[in-house]
């Protein structure tokens, strides 16, 4: 999902805006210059060992537990949640509205996180489901239900699942993670053994974890009370949990049921109120009829789950609180009004001596501990391989892979993540994020493929038939796609001339950008910064271009990057796979396809994978601001850290006495 | 008075229409399209079709325009794209709030504003209207966000004595029957207010009293105090009374800093945040309110002209 909910970073925050001067910028650039080298390595050296230094904050431990009591948690930035159905479009697809509102109360089959880690992993104790028992050379998969009851009393049945399967079947296009050719295309059957196990036939063999992490990942079981197409309908009257997965008429089913339910979510104000949304198997409610509530302004009070089955029952209550800035959050914050909060970029009083542990807190927030929250995602900008700008010749140059590694090689993460997000940040060195700590990252990516050297990105284009202008204009010397050459449609004298955009509003990569093109110039490699807002940015550059049509864009950076959630395994095949819908930048290379479909495909690791898409640059590396830094309340226990999907496990939390 | 009003009001209509036209192609020129930045970089085609087509937008410029006039003509203005309520149901949560700010500021600033211009006056060139000349200009020159801050850390945390945010109730009843809430935001918005409505105030009420007639009152003996409120004050006031007509439609559009800084949620922040998230009907929609209540502050203002000053008659004109 996008990061629309980012709750201390959000990019279409005009309010906060604390505009550098060039000059400033300018100062940066040639401290860069003399410190690049020295602060590259002791960032990285950070980075990489993730151990504790001194400064960093702790999380608190201990303490005599306290029963009861209200968690008031602070909402992201104009962002309250405003859909309940967890089965929505891309348009009601945010953080908001999933990981830290449904999820609360209709739990996915899969949960993935753990509460107090953030390990990017399966988390099978709090998973309605065993782990699938893959068969026939993984072309199908068993998955055995475990005894989850719903709070109408009715047990989580296999049924349950098949109604998500036939409703995702019949409103695809609905649903906000859907790609056509996968997931439910690649789902031959689904059929019901018995109440608690069905079985997947694909249509294809698979990788095993590939499957479970981003496809079984995306279910989260109905209750047969909305399979009605009316209110007061007898449970499973709809037809839709019962009928055979792929008929048409099951199909026709779902579409009624899905019609009905969709009508019940477009209204805000029954949420609390109306029976269909009170029936929950997660540990969380906001049953009007169990104390709850919701307002459509924002304030959401989510009480215990009574009934709930999972290993750990809540005892606190959840009260979600709407903000309108960040800025009104942190006036909250020190007025004593929140438990669990973020501080503002902007009131970072001290940089982060530990990515994953952060620095010092504001000297005004004494009551409460900051722990940076880092989600499994990446950033980058985007180079339109298509691009028609500068007569063809911005695409015919941004396509080259020495280019790109040549810009890549001019982009100082490490330094700039410490200068700009005062240490509150992740470098981006591939596909795969290299925080928080996971298994799926391979040393070699760690390792950051492409440090920054301007002498290594100066030969890269002088071997490649570059004249090289430091503060000038590189002009092409060799046009051809021989070795030494240029590259492919790239006449004699095209020049490295390119405009980017970038949203505008967070100050941090405003700075970003602005060294950026510092670092371009002084190797001849102009760029021209045009500022939009973010979702401009994202209009005019996610698309990717269409054949036969002119794609006057060049670069462009929208800066809320990419999360793996509910696409858990940090494949590629929706943005890196030729053709693919969020391939924004039109990249096509059949071994970077082979790779992919390997991960999808067999049971292989992502190493190949991952180490050739970091040297390739599909799209240029970025780094990658923190979700947010939190504030939780020094009193609050079972927070931190925090889940890098943002999910959030509030039936850990608890008050102990101060 | 009458054929006054009709001619208003059916200008009035021509001005929304106008504005609706104008705004409706504007947003429709920005770059990109709405259906990728509401649904953002991971959405695949499909979706970005289906999207399309539930909201009209692969239909011609002019055929959705004219579906939207029908529309707003049945009080329908549509949909938000980004927060899965109807535009009037947004508006209808967020513009009692801005009322009772906004208004609430207007009233105050109005209340203490042209006593304090008449005041300077009476005192003018005296150190009185010096203090108060430099004490309006360091307010009128202070930024909202500013002065707001400064009253939350003065008043809401080192004196504790009111909130750090404006009252969070969704009804107007709901925020009045909670005022020590609403103190430092109302305060914040009325010293700027203040600020300018006495400057106005002074400079009308100076001018009004070199007038003649002032001079023929105070020959014939009127009271100096008569000659001051009832002869001078009710003419000077007749600017004031344009500004106030003029700031209805922003009070209906609200105070988006102030707004901001006190996390209340009023049509300010409704604007500029779907304007953000390029939610066209919502911003749309924002506009065609805010229009009618500039055009009816408008209309409050010259029926008031009429009522304050008997020379101008309308119907004659």
């Amino acid at each position: 999902m996008g990061l629309q909910g980012k709750r201390s970073f959000r990019p279409s925050e005009p309010l906060s805006d604390t505009l550098p001067k060039k000059g400033r910028a300018m100062r940066i650039v040639r401290t860069l210059g003399v410190a690049g080298v020295t602060f590259t390595t002791m960032a990285l050296m950070l980075v990489s060992t993730g151990g504790t230094t001194a400064g960093a904050s702790s999380i608190p431990t201990g303490g005599t537990k306290v029963a009861g009591g209200t968690v008031r948690w602070a909402e992201p930035p104009s962002t309250p949640p405003t859909y309940i159905f967890p089965f929505m479009s891309p348009q009601e697809s945010s953080v908001s509205n999933i990981s830290q509102f449904q999820y609360m109360m209709y739990r996915p089959l899969y949960m993935f996180g753990s509460p107090q880690k953030n390990s990017p992993t399966l988390n099978p104790t709090l998973s309605l489901a065993s782990l699938p028992q893959y068969a026939s050379g993984d072309t199908g998969a068993t998955i055995g239900l475990k005894t989850y009851k719903w709070s109408d009393g009715e047990t989580v049945t296999a049924n349950d699942v098949l109604f998500f399967m036939n409703m995702l079947h019949s409103e695809s296009a609905n649903w906000f993670d859907y790609v056509p050719g996968y997931f439910p295309d690649n789902v031959k059957s689904v059929t019901v053994n018995s109440p608690s196990s069905l079985t997947f036939d694909f249509t294809k063999s698979v990788d095993p974890t590939w499957m479970t992490y981003n496809e079984f990942g995306q279910i989260t079981p109905f209750p047969a009370a909305w399979d009605v197409t009316a209110a007061g309908a007898a449970a499973g009257s709809g037809g839709c949990s019962t009928g055979a997965y792929g008929a048409a008429s099951t199909d026709a089913a779902c579409a009624k049921v899905w019609t009905y339910l969709t009508g019940l979510a477009s209204d805000l104000t029954s949420y609390a109120t109306n029976p269909t949304w009170g029936i929950v198997d997660g540990p969380y409610t906001i049953a009007a009829s169990k104390g709850g509530s919701f307002s459509p302004s924002g304030q959401v009070l989510l009480v215990p789950n009574t009934s709930y089955s999972g290993p750990q029952k809540a005892t606190v209550k959840v009260q979600e609180l709407p903000f309108t800035t960040d800025d009104a959050e942190f006036n909250a914050l020190v007025g004593g009004a929140l438990d669990d909060g973020y501080l503002p970029q902007q009131d970072v009083t001290s940089a982060a001596s530990n990515a994953t542990s952060g620095g010092k807190n504001n000297p005004r927030l004494s009551k409460f501990y900051l722990t940076p929250w880092i989600l499994f995602g990446f950033n980058y900008a985007v180079p339109k391989f298509e691009s028609t700008g500068d007569g063809g010749n911005a695409g015919a140059i941004l396509k080259q892979a020495y280019f790109r590694q040549a810009m890549q090689s001019m982009v100082d993460q490490p330094t700039m993540i410490s200068k700009f997000l005062k240490g509150y940040g992740v470098p981006t060195y591939g596909p795969v994020p290299v925080l928080p700590q996971n298994d799926f990252v391979d040393k070699f990516e760690q390792s950051n493929p492409f440090p920054y050297n301007p002498s290594h990105a100066k030969s890269l284009l002088t071997s490649h038939g570059w004249k090289v202008t430091p503060n000038g204009t590189d002009t092409c010397q060799k046009a051809g796609s021989a070795k030494g050459d240029c590259g492919a449609g790239i006449p004699k004298g095209a020049q490295a001339n390119f405009t980017m955009a970038y949203a505008s509003g967070t100050a941090w990569q405003k700075q970003v950008v602005q060294v950026e093109q510092s670092a371009w110039d002084s190797i001849g490699i102009k760029t021209a910064l045009v500022a939009n807002t973010f979702h401009t940015v994202v209009s005019t550059y996610a698309p990717p271009c269409a054949s036969g049509t002119p794609c006057t864009e060049e670069l462009g950076w929208w800066g809320g990057g990419w999360e793996y959630s509910p696409d858990y395994y940090p494949s590629g095949e929706t943005l890196f796979s030729t053709d693919a819908g969020s391939n924004a930048s039109n990249y096509t290379n059949g071994n970077a396809d082979s790779l992919i479909t390997a991960t999808t495909d067999t049971n292989v690791s992502l190493s190949k994978y991952e180490d050739y898409l970091s040297k390739q640059l599909p799209v240029l590396w970025e780094p990658n601001a923190d979700y947010e830094i939190s504030e939780i309340a020094n009193n609050l226990r079972g927070v931190a850290p925090q889940n890098p999907f943002a999910n959030l496990f509030p039936e850990y939390w608890y008050f102990v006495k101060s | 008075m009458t054929g006054f009003l009709v001619r208003r009001l059916l200008q009035a209509v021509v001005v929304i229409i106008g504005v609706i036209a104008i705004m409706f192609v504007l947003i429709h020129l920005i770059p990109g399209g709405e259906a990728r930045s509401v649904l953002g970089p991971r959405a695949q085609p499909i979706a970005i079709a289906q999207f399309n087509r539930a909201n009209g937008l692969n239909l011609p410029l002019w055929d959705q325009f004219a579906r939207y006039i029908w529309n707003v003509a049945h009080f329908n203005l549509g949909r938000s794209v980004t927060q899965n309520q109807t535009v009037i149901a947004l508006i209808g949560q967020a513009l009692p709030k801005t009322l009772v700010l906004v208004g609430l500021a207007t009233l105050l600033a109005i209340i203490i504003a042209i006593p304090l211009g008449v005041y300077q006056v009476v005192r003018r060139n005296k150190p009185e209207d010096y203090i108060l000349t430099g004490f309006t200009f360091v307010l009128y020159a202070m930024p909202a966000f500013l002065l707001g801050t400064l009253l939350i850390l003065w008043f809401a945390i080192y004196l504790p004595i009111f909130s750090t945010e404006a009252s969070q109730a969704d009804t107007v009843l709901g925020i009045l029957s909670d005022p020590r809430a609403m103190v430092l935001p109302v305060v914040t918005l009325a010293a700027i207010s203040i600020a300018s409505f006495s400057r106005y105030m002074r400079s009308s009420m100076m001018e009004t009293m070199t007038e003649d007639f002032i001079r023929t009152a105070r020959a014939k003996g009127a009271a100096p105090r008569r000659v001051l409120f009832v002869h001078g004050l009710r003419n000077a006031i007749i600017p004031i009374i344009t500004l106030v007509g003029l700031s209805l439609g922003t009070i209906v559009s609200g105070a988006v800093i102030t707004e901001s800084v006190f996390n209340y949620p009023g049509m300010g922040l409704l604007a500029v945040n779907s304007a953000f998230r390029d939610d066209i009907p919502t911003l749309l929609g924002v506009t065609f309110v805010v229009t009618i209540a500039t055009i009816l502050g408008n209309l409050m203002a010259d029926i008031l002209y009429a009522v304050v000053d008997p020379r101008i008659r309308y119907a004659k004109s």
